[in-house]
């Protein structure tokens, strides 16, 4: 069963449903299989807090459908800080609303997860 | 292994930009050029590879056995290959190892798109499914978007300015005015492109290609059957492919794509060349940033250097290495399922000495590298004049 519904879960309670590999300890997202560094498939379930800060943002003005009445907005990727000792930290992407300009989210702006809805991954500022 | 020697025979392409003509119809065109391009007749082709993304917004997919239905070779196999913007490299590349592996002496490679007719709305948001909808296109980030992101951690990691991304612009357009079948033939500014508007910060309507709609088609064969029909053919002296995390949350650097680096070694050392030896190459370059990207990620330029070897005027027409003669994704136009065919048969006019004014001087090299979506998927082709 895909794993999804848990995942969506763990993002509206501002969490981010991640996957360490047994064999290896590797961090996946848990929208993961197999482990991408050993390849085995044993995992366990690990909750992270969705807190973070900004690798890459853009401010959105031409949208696809459904953000028509919500520009501009930023949609973001973040790096999880619970995840900054690992060497391949998790990084997550979604949607931050009420974004203006770039001073407004300077890389490295602390960020977390606080829902889940028909825009995915909703995030805003700490 | 042992393999066949591949080579292209034959080129053709419908002009890039709004077309009026159904999507079968413009399929169909382009095969025909190619075929008569070439100098073969349309049953000596034992097979056609046809890519595509957006059939379904012309009302027509499974175009394979319609082109063959309408070439007089009905009977021929076909199928149709998606791999979002770079289904047309993808598709060569399939024909390519099963010309390589000996089991057809010839086939059709063509690659066709038709989108302008549904508007900016419909196209920005069906292309957004090419991303990892899940992370991406659902959280409203739409194609300039993903490509904005890697340019603004470009432009925060390297010492580069906008204005040096807005120079591949003006560099392409340059030369895009000197391509017949080129869908924006305009000269523009440095200015141009930073007064233009806001698309997806950083990136500008002029740091992205449009949409367009067109079709570009090659013969594929064996170096005997190549022999045989012509002397004016091009061999295909490396291929390579390669695959990067779907989304971008899952690269651990967002200012190159592993899957251009990947294909890039696999072409090279099947060709035995290094980047030095290549004399122009037609890349991806569906925003400003990528091209600076890809120029880095084939050994061309060091990373962090690509813009400003852009600016400086290194990779114009007849420059230290030409990139995008042909005016590229920005000025020849993006027709998504096309382009990949479409840089291929740019390599075989420039090798060929068909290209005219654009021509890159006594060019013996050219390589192609066409991604899908944000470099999830690519692949690397190196042709060599015979």
């Amino acid at each position: 069963m895909s794993a999804k519904p848990e995942f969506i879960d763990a993002a509206k309670a501002g969490n981010v449903l991640a996957r360490k590999c047994i064999k290896c300890g590797e961090l996946h997202l848990a929208t993961v299989y197999f482990c991408k560094k050993c390849g085995s498939k044993g995992f366990s379930n690990s909750t992270i807090k969705g807190a973070g800060k900004v690798v890459t943002y853009t401010i959105m003005t031409v949208p696809p459908a459904g953000f028509e009445d919500l520009v501009p907005y930023a949609w973001v990727v973040m790096e999880l800080d619970d995840t900054s000792e690992f060497i391949n930290p998790i990084r997550i992407s979604g949607f931050l609303p009420n974004i203006q300009k770039p001073e407004d989210l300077p890389i490295g702006t602390a960020v977390k997860v606080i829902g889940f809805d028909n825009h995915g991954i909703l995030l805003e500022k700490q | 292994m042992e393999r066949e020697s591949v080579c292209v025979l034959g080129a053709g392409s419908t002009k890039y930009g709004k077309l009026e003509d159904s999507i079968s119809d413009i399929t169909v065109q382009a095969s025909v050029d190619a075929i008569e391009n070439a100098g073969i007749e349309p049953k000596e082709i034992q097979a056609g590879y046809i890519s595509n993304v957006f059939g379904v917004a012309d009302k027509q997919v499974h175009l394979g056995p319609v082109v063959m239905s309408n070439l007089g070779i009905s009977e021929c196999p076909s199928l149709s290959i998606e791999s979002a913007c770079g289904s047309g490299s993808v598709s060569f590349r399939e024909a390519f190892a099963n010309v390589a592996a000996g089991f057809y002496d010839a086939v059709l490679v063509t690659g066709t798109e038709k989108v302008t007719h549904t508007g900016t709305d419909w196209t920005t948001t069906y292309f957004s499914y090419c991303s990892d909808f899940f992370y991406e296109g659902q959280a409203g980030a739409s194609f300039p978007g993903l490509f904005a992101s890697m340019a603004r951690a470009y432009l925060h990691e390297f010492d580069a300015t906008e204005e040096d991304l807005a120079s591949v612009a003006v560099k392409n357009h340059d030369n895009g005015v000197l391509n017949p079948k080129a869908h924006l033939r305009k000269k523009i500014t440095i200015d141009d492109v930073m007064n233009s508007p806001v698309v997806a910060s950083p990136l500008k309507l002029y740091d992205c290609c449009p949409f367009s709609d067109g079709a570009s088609s090659v013969i594929l064969c064996n170096e005997k059957f190549a022999k045989e029909h012509s002397k004016d053919y091009v061999k295909v002296i490396g291929s390579g492919r390669g695959g990067s995390p779907a989304a971008l949350q899952g690269r651990e650097h967002l200012t190159t794509i592993p899957s251009t680096k990947i294909a890039a070694e696999a072409a090279y050392k099947m060709a035995g060349i290094t980047a030095k030896d290549v004399n122009f190459a037609e890349v991806h370059d569906c925003f400003t940033v990528a091209e600076v990207i890809d120029t880095e990620d084939l050994g061309f330029f060091k990373k962090g250097t690509g813009a400003t070897a852009a600016r400086n005027g290194e990779t114009k027409l007849n420059g230290s290495i030409s990139i995008n003669p042909s005016g590229g994704l920005k000025s020849k136009g993006h027709p998504i399922g096309a382009t990949g065919v479409g840089q291929i048969v740019e390599a075989f006019e420039q090798l060929t000495g068909r290209s005219g004014e654009r021509t890159v001087n006594d060019a013996k090299i050219g390589l192609t590298q066409n991604f899908g979506a944000t470099g999830a998927s690519c692949a690397v082709h190196i042709f060599q004049s015979v």
